[in-house]
């Protein structure tokens, strides 16, 4: 009884050629009804177009990688914000390692914590937090991001939510003043009379001002959450990224040339009332999310189609809540709602398999 | 043929006794809905008209809309303030408030929320008494304003929730509108005036119309 | 099909527990549930409906044609709902606002018709009476036990009565319709792996003997 519930887990956690091999699967009877059973090799031969660097690499070494293209980002926090921001780096990454061994441990799993994936989601939503953010808030976070977020749908791999951005929505309902109190960087001296500050695109938002120098949200000098402000600092991860060869440019580049062009639009429109390109791109999470969180394997589409659709939709809504919306920021959500739908995308943007035809009626 | 017969029968019966038992249960529960409703006006302008021991209904229409403000009267019948309704989409539903201004058009008295929709938390917290307390003594002109992070720093100024920007600024535009119609039809001196005294039982002589 | 009336009482309580066995009436539960004082009046509303339509039926499941059954069932809930609301409405105002559309919403709430329908017209009274009793006091724990959670996470109190101190930061998120479903799930997960837990002991019991 036992060994069958895990029947579905994979040797390795290689999850996405498992997942599509599922759906493989599926779409081979729906193609061709008339076609006998097909046989588990014939289902097999379909590859997906991309990523196939996968197979020969192990998942703790690209997790690791990713870790390391977050330490800039990092490092920025802790100088823009003191080491209240590596206080909370910390945090949130041995919650989130705790959850994860605790949830294996219970479903009698391998103890797979070795494999860094939730060292990066802890650093993730860590660096979607105000550096003011509670300890016990960026527990709960972390509890929610991997218990709920990714075990629950079965562990890494079967998440259809990126984890780090499930906690941080959920931390977003359940605190909604503590995850908007920001505070000043200690690099800016203007704080000092004012209780709580205001980011760029709060200021934006309520009070129709986006005079921010564009510069200083490029370095990072303005207030925000922790990874967010510095952009500089997560262009270089993700650079780093690219040159290892573990994102594909399409995903943060789409990401941002449409949050780019679409807010042109308006700009170029009534640039009195609406922000520039470049404000949407430095302000709020653009940055961290189209590098970080757009580019996750397990929740980003595997087909060339579905990821234009996925970046291009996702960036739309991002522009359309921040200059619309009821929120200032609008890349959490954005990526969220895209993320549920994935799957379809990539069941419906499959390239065609060679040899196939359609399934002819009567 | 005799079953639709039966069928008809059985339907005119249903339909005919639970006729006859809402209007029974209506005729009984409808004046104390009814009277819950008034006394919950009555409390809200008490409150927010304070020292006023009676009130008297003054309407007046405006183009297509019936404007009705409650001039609230002390013991010996001097007017205490004016009292009216201010209604206004909020976050995620209506903000209905219920607003009383001196009778000089300058100030606030006080203001009450009769019903709102906003997040429980954030949004209604504008039913707290530090927020409502804001609005006491506050200058209505040119305009109130509300102002974040920091405390007011001009006689017309609210501080806004944290977190509840949108509530906030949905309770003043209420408010703003609100009085600016108040105050563009119903001439001073029809607040100012004097008005009887109120009976002896108030609570039975609420009701001007 | 004669079962004692024991078991028709008892099965509501667990074994066909409404929204979380069921998956029943799912809307009362989701939607009125931020807190156990709501939970408990909407669940007090729906089994006086439950209970008096469904005795109703079963007295007349003889005399109405099956062919107009369900307008007939229908009528007679409508009219218990209202009465219902009017009550509400008469008696406690306050639970009444709180509650909102809800209470009229029982009419389409298909524990009821289901009922009417499963149990209701094939059997007599006393059957119906211990059956829509246990579904009915199964229905008020379930929305009391989703309301209590709801409001110690979301408020820090319960019934009210403030049980965590000023340590605790309320998670707003149980009070949004989010929190109810994450409550939702996580009952009913608890309750399937109570009842598989029990289904294994059993199973285990069976084999040794």
């Amino acid at each position: 009884m036992e060994s069958l519930k895990f029947v579905r887990k994979p040797k390795r956690p290689l999850p996405q050629n498992n997942r599509i091999t599922d759906q493989r699967t599926l779409d081979a009877k729906e193609i061709n009804p008339n076609a006998e059973q097909p046989s588990q090799a014939a289902t097999r031969l379909i590859v997906s177009s991309s990523p196939h660097f996968l197979n020969t690499e192990s998942v703790p070494k690209i997790m690791h990688n990713v870790v390391t293209a977050l330490l800039p980002a990092t490092a920025a926090s802790v100088y823009f914000f003191g080491w209240r921001a590596l206080l909370l780096i910390i945090v949130c990454v041995v919650a989130c390692l705790a959850t994860e061994y605790a949830f294996q441990k219970i479903r009698k799993q391998p103890i797979k914590i070795h494999d860094g994936s939730a060292i990066i989601t802890g650093m993730l939503l860590a660096m979607t937090l105000p550096a003011g953010f509670p300890i016990f808030g960026a527990i709960l976070g972390s509890v929610f991001a991997i218990g709920v977020g990714k075990q629950l749908f079965g562990g890494l791999g079967y998440n259809i939510f990126n984890p780090a951005l499930l906690g941080r929505a959920f931390l977003m309902a359940t605190y909604p003043v503590l995850t908007t109190t920001w505070v000043w960087p200690r690099t800016m001296e203007k704080a000092i009379d004012a209780v709580t500050a205001a980011t760029p695109l709060v200021m934006a938002k309520f009070e129709g001002k986006f005079d921010v120098p564009i510069m200083d949200m490029f370095i990072g000098n303005t207030a925000g959450s922790l990874g967010e402000t510095s952009a500089i600092a997560i262009i270089l991860g993700g650079l780093y990224l690219r040159y290892k060869g573990y994102i594909n440019w399409k995903l943060p580049l789409g990401y941002l040339g449409t949050i780019a062009v679409f807010s042109a639009i308006f700009w170029y429109v009534n640039p009195a009332k609406y922000p520039s390109p470049l404000f949407h791109l430095f302000a709020g999470g653009a940055m961290l999310g189209a590098w970080f969180m757009v580019t996750d394997m397990v929740t980003s589409p595997v087909t060339s189609l579905g990821q234009w659709i996925f970046v291009i939709v996702a960036g739309i809504l991002a522009v359309v809540i921040r200059l619309f919306g009821g929120l200032p920021e609008g890349v959490m959500y954005s990526i969220l709602f895209m993320n549920a739908f994935v799957p379809l995308l990539n069941k419906h943007t499959r390239p065609k398999v060679f040899g196939e035809v359609k399934a002819q009626k009567g | 043929m005799n079953n639709i017969v039966k069928m008809f029968l059985n339907l005119i019966v249903i339909g005919a006794l639970s006729g006859i038992i809402l209007s029974g249960v209506f005729g009984v529960a409808d004046p104390m809905i009814k009277a819950n409703k008034e006394r919950e006006l009555k409390e809200a302008i008490f409150v927010v008209l304070p020292g006023a021991k009676d009130f008297k209904v003054l309407e007046k229409t405006v183009g297509q809309e019936k404007l009705i403000v409650y001039k609230g009267i002390d013991e010996n019948g001097a007017p205490v303030g004016v009292a009216f309704k201010a209604d206004g989409g909020g976050f995620q539903g209506n903000i209905g408030l219920m607003v009383g201004l001196e009778t000089n058009y300058l100030k606030l008295r006080a203001i009450e929320v009769l019903e709102q929709l906003e997040t429980p938390g954030l949004g209604d917290r504008i039913r707290e008494e530090a927020f409502k307390d804001q609005f006491k003594g506050l200058e209505v002109k040119p305009k109130v304003e509300y102002i974040k992070y920091r405390k007011p720093e001009k006689p017309n100024q609210i501080q806004a929730i944290t977190g509840a920007t949108i509530s906030s600024d949905a309770v003043v535009k209420n408010i703003n509108r609100a009085v600016e119609k108040v105050v563009a039809n119903f001439p001073q001196e029809e607040m100012t005036r004097a008005e009887a005294a109120p009976q002896a039982a108030p609570k039975e002589a609420g009701n001007g119309k | 099909m004669a079962n004692s009336l024991g078991y028709e009482f008892k099965k509501g309580l667990w074994q066909e527990l409404p929204p979380f066995r069921l998956v029943l009436g799912l809307c009362p539960t989701l939607a009125v549930t931020n807190s156990a004082v709501n939970g408990l009046a909407m669940g007090l509303a729906t089994i006086f409906v439950l209970f008096t339509s469904n005795i109703l039926i079963s007295l007349v499941r003889k005399t109405i044609s099956a062919q107009v059954r369900i307008p007939a069932y229908v009528v007679i809930i409508a009219t218990l709902v209202t009465v219902a609301d009017l009550f509400l409405a008469a008696v406690f105002p306050d639970i009444s606002k709180s509650l909102g559309p809800y209470i009229p919403l029982i009419v389409v709430n298909c524990i009821i018709l289901g009922r009417a329908e499963a149990f209701a017209q094939k059997n007599s009274i006393l059957p119906t009476a211990a059956d829509t009793l246990g579904i009915g006091i199964g229905f008020i724990i379930s929305l009391t036990i989703m309301g209590t959670i709801r409001e110690v996470l979301g408020f820090g109190s319960i019934f009210g009565v403030k049980l965590l101190g000023e340590w605790f930061e309320p998670w707003i998120v149980m009070i949004l319709p989010a929190g109810a479903f994450l409550v939702f799930g996580g009952l009913v997960a608890l309750v399937n792996w109570i009842s598989s837990r029990k289904a294994e002991k059993a199973a285990s019991a069976a084999m040794s003997r």
